[in-house]
């Protein structure tokens, strides 16, 4: 029950580290590079209730995010929408979009889900570079900046900042309580799921939708961050990046993720050796934790904390406590 | 007709009588129920009437029906022909989420459990179908939404230190031992609050001492007024525990009554006790 206090600290020294990074960080590039790691984490958070918790492989995000930073570059460009208004609609595009996807394709099997996610990711690619009048095709669009206070390098880091904030704090909320067990349940055991009442389908396609929105909020911050945007942004691979933060991370942990978003986004760019490996560096290290520590970096870190102060296990037989079971049930003697 | 008269009669000096005999009227019946899978008729005809507070068991030899009969009580098959009802209610298409909305809970004869998370989270698991929380309401983490979470958790722990968890209640489900795991799954099906639950072999690999206690904790359960039905292949266990017996036979019933009736019956010793 030290949980009760420990996590209240660990939450306000985490939101001080946030907070206070760009005047320890050491560079401009350090401060963009922290900014990318939170505009992927917005989408990652939610991706991640639907991949780590209710273990629907989906990887075909980065569709979603190409929705979102299109619509955001077409609304708060071309036609000068506000930005935060057109970021919110970027959210509300992604969600329907997320919806359009999740209806027929969530009904399937493990590996059909995948594979339908990934046709989306490449349809979305295809129509954006079809769409030459609405999306610049080949060549791209500008992503627009945010108005002051957020135009300059420190406002926006903010801005993404709180935006990662508040979709971890939606997405902690959910897996902490009664919601969180029920998606984990439909990923570990379907059947006992459905024998309790979750509704599985219905279950499933709430948290796609919430994982569409919080990717096109994603993309709109995207597109303003890359400042230019083109199909070649959009590559397959930044869905398998995603996919593998997650898994790296650790299913069913929220801090796991994080750290693999982190390391993956980070570890490549401050070490210049491993930039030059690129994919091979995440497939090495994905086949690493994938065979070392299946259960992810989340899990390494709770296995050690566990090691440091081991507890006895006992077996104790069962004794139930029937006046205790009589009045839980709420018997009516 | 006498009974009507008697009942209007002292209508309104006893509402709370009259809704314990409704509650002791409360039955889960199958009527005539035929399934079959492609051309094997795993049941015909077979009825069964499960009534709250009384514990029925239902034994048979190995595919004689039992399990199929469980999984169209519960929901996870429908019958193709006959009718199942709930105080009249037909279920016989319901899905398995509106069955556990109304009061049905049941176990398997494989625990599912969810393997990495706490004995405690899976007990709370079963609260499901009490939760008014939607996703909305939990994501913005509002005050009741919280308040809802403790108190379903708080029963939880009632539950288990009822059936005898008190001591585990942090315990991966992985590391529980085979017996831990059964009464687990029996506090997940009692936090749906059940007014009936559907035991799918619950004895099986159990311990002497342990069905001793698993017996106990099914009479405390049918004197709290929930229905049990126990399919089982101990068959002292279920003499001893049930109220009354049916007896399955590839598909069919073969006989139904007390224990004593059944554990006599010359077609049951022949085809499933032995002499």
């Amino acid at each position: 029950m030290t949980a009760d206090f420990k996590t209240p600290i660990a939450v306000a020294v985490a939101l001080l580290l946030v907070a206070t990074l760009p005047w320890w960080a050491g560079d401009q590039y350090q401060l963009h590079l922290a900014a990318l790691i939170c505009v992927y984490w917005i989408l990652i958070a939610g991706l991640n209730l639907v991949v780590g918790y209710t273990g629907q492989l989906s990887i075909g995000h980065v569709g979603l995010l190409a929705i979102g930073a299109y619509a955001f570059a077409i609304l708060a460009g071309k036609m000068a929408w506000h930005p935060l208004a057109a970021m919110a609609a970027a959210g509300a595009l992604g969600g329907l979009c997320g919806l359009a996807l999740g209806l027929p394709s969530l009904r399937l099997p493990g590996f059909y889900f995948a594979m339908a996610t990934m046709a989306f990711a490449l349809i979305v690619g295809e129509i954006v570079l079809a769409q030459v009048a609405l999306t610049g095709g080949g060549v791209g669009l500008p992503g627009p900046l945010f108005p002051a206070p957020f135009d300059s390098p420190q406002g926006f880091y903010y801005l993404v900042a709180a935006l990662a904030a508040l979709t971890t704090w939606l997405s902690w909320n959910v897996a902490r309580r009664l919601w969180g067990l029920g998606l984990m349940s439909i990923r570990d055991n379907p059947v006992a799921a459905q024998a309790v009442g979750v509704p599985l389908f219905r279950a499933k396609l709430v948290v796609f939708v919430f994982s569409g929105i919080t990717a096109g909020v994603s993309g709109a911050v995207f597109s303003s961050l890359q400042s230019y945007i083109t199909p070649e942004t959009f590559v397959f691979e930044l869905s398998l990046f995603f996919f593998v933060c997650i898994i790296i991370g650790g299913r069913g942990s929220i801090v796991g993720p994080f750290l693999g978003t982190v390391v993956l986004t980070a570890l490549p760019e401050l070490v210049a050796p491993l930039a030059k490996l690129g994919n091979f560096f995440y497939g090495l290290l994905l086949l690493v934790v994938v065979l070392a520590v299946p259960e992810g970096i989340g899990r390494m870190v709770e296995m050690v904390l566990a090691r440091l102060r081991p507890r006895v296990v006992t077996n104790e037989p069962i004794e139930p406590d029937l006046p205790r079971l009589a009045r839980a049930i709420g018997a009516r003697a | 007709m006498s009974s009507t008269a008697a009942l209007s009669a002292t209508r309104g000096s006893d509402d709370l009588a009259a809704a314990v005999a409704k509650q002791a009227r409360a039955t889960l019946e199958a009527s005539a129920i035929g399934k079959h899978f492609g051309g094997i008729h795993a049941l015909e005809g077979v009825s069964l009437q499960l009534r709250a507070g009384e514990v029925h068991g239902l034994i048979g030899p190995n595919g004689s029906g039992k399990t199929t009969l469980l999984n169209l009580l519960s929901g996870f098959y429908q019958p193709n022909s006959g009718t199942i009802r709930l105080d009249g209610d037909d279920l016989s298409t319901a899905t398995v989420q509106y069955r556990s909305r109304i009061g049905l809970a049941r176990t398997f004869q494989k625990p599912r459990l969810l393997p990495t998370l706490s004995v405690l989270d899976n007990a709370v698991l079963g609260a499901w179908p009490h939760a008014r929380a939607g996703f909305l309401a939990t994501a913005f983490g509002l005050p009741w939404v919280a308040r809802e979470d403790r108190l379903l958790r708080a029963r939880a722990v009632e539950l288990l230190h009822g059936v005898g968890l008190g001591h585990v209640l942090g315990r991966r489900a992985n590391l529980l031992s085979h017996a831990e795991q059964r009464f687990l799954e029996i506090a997940r099906g009692l936090a749906m609050r059940p007014r009936f639950i559907l035991l799918d072999e619950p004895a099986g690999g159990l311990t002497g001492h342990e069905i001793e206690r698993l017996g106990n904790v099914i009479r405390t359960l049918r004197d709290g007024g929930i229905g049990v039905l126990l399919v089982e292949h101990h068959t002292d266990f279920v003499f001893r525990v049930c109220d009354r017996v049916t007896t399955l036979n590839v598909g069919r019933v073969i006989k139904h009554g007390t224990p004593d009736d059944v554990r006599n019956d010359a077609e049951v010793i022949r085809v499933y006790l032995g002499a």
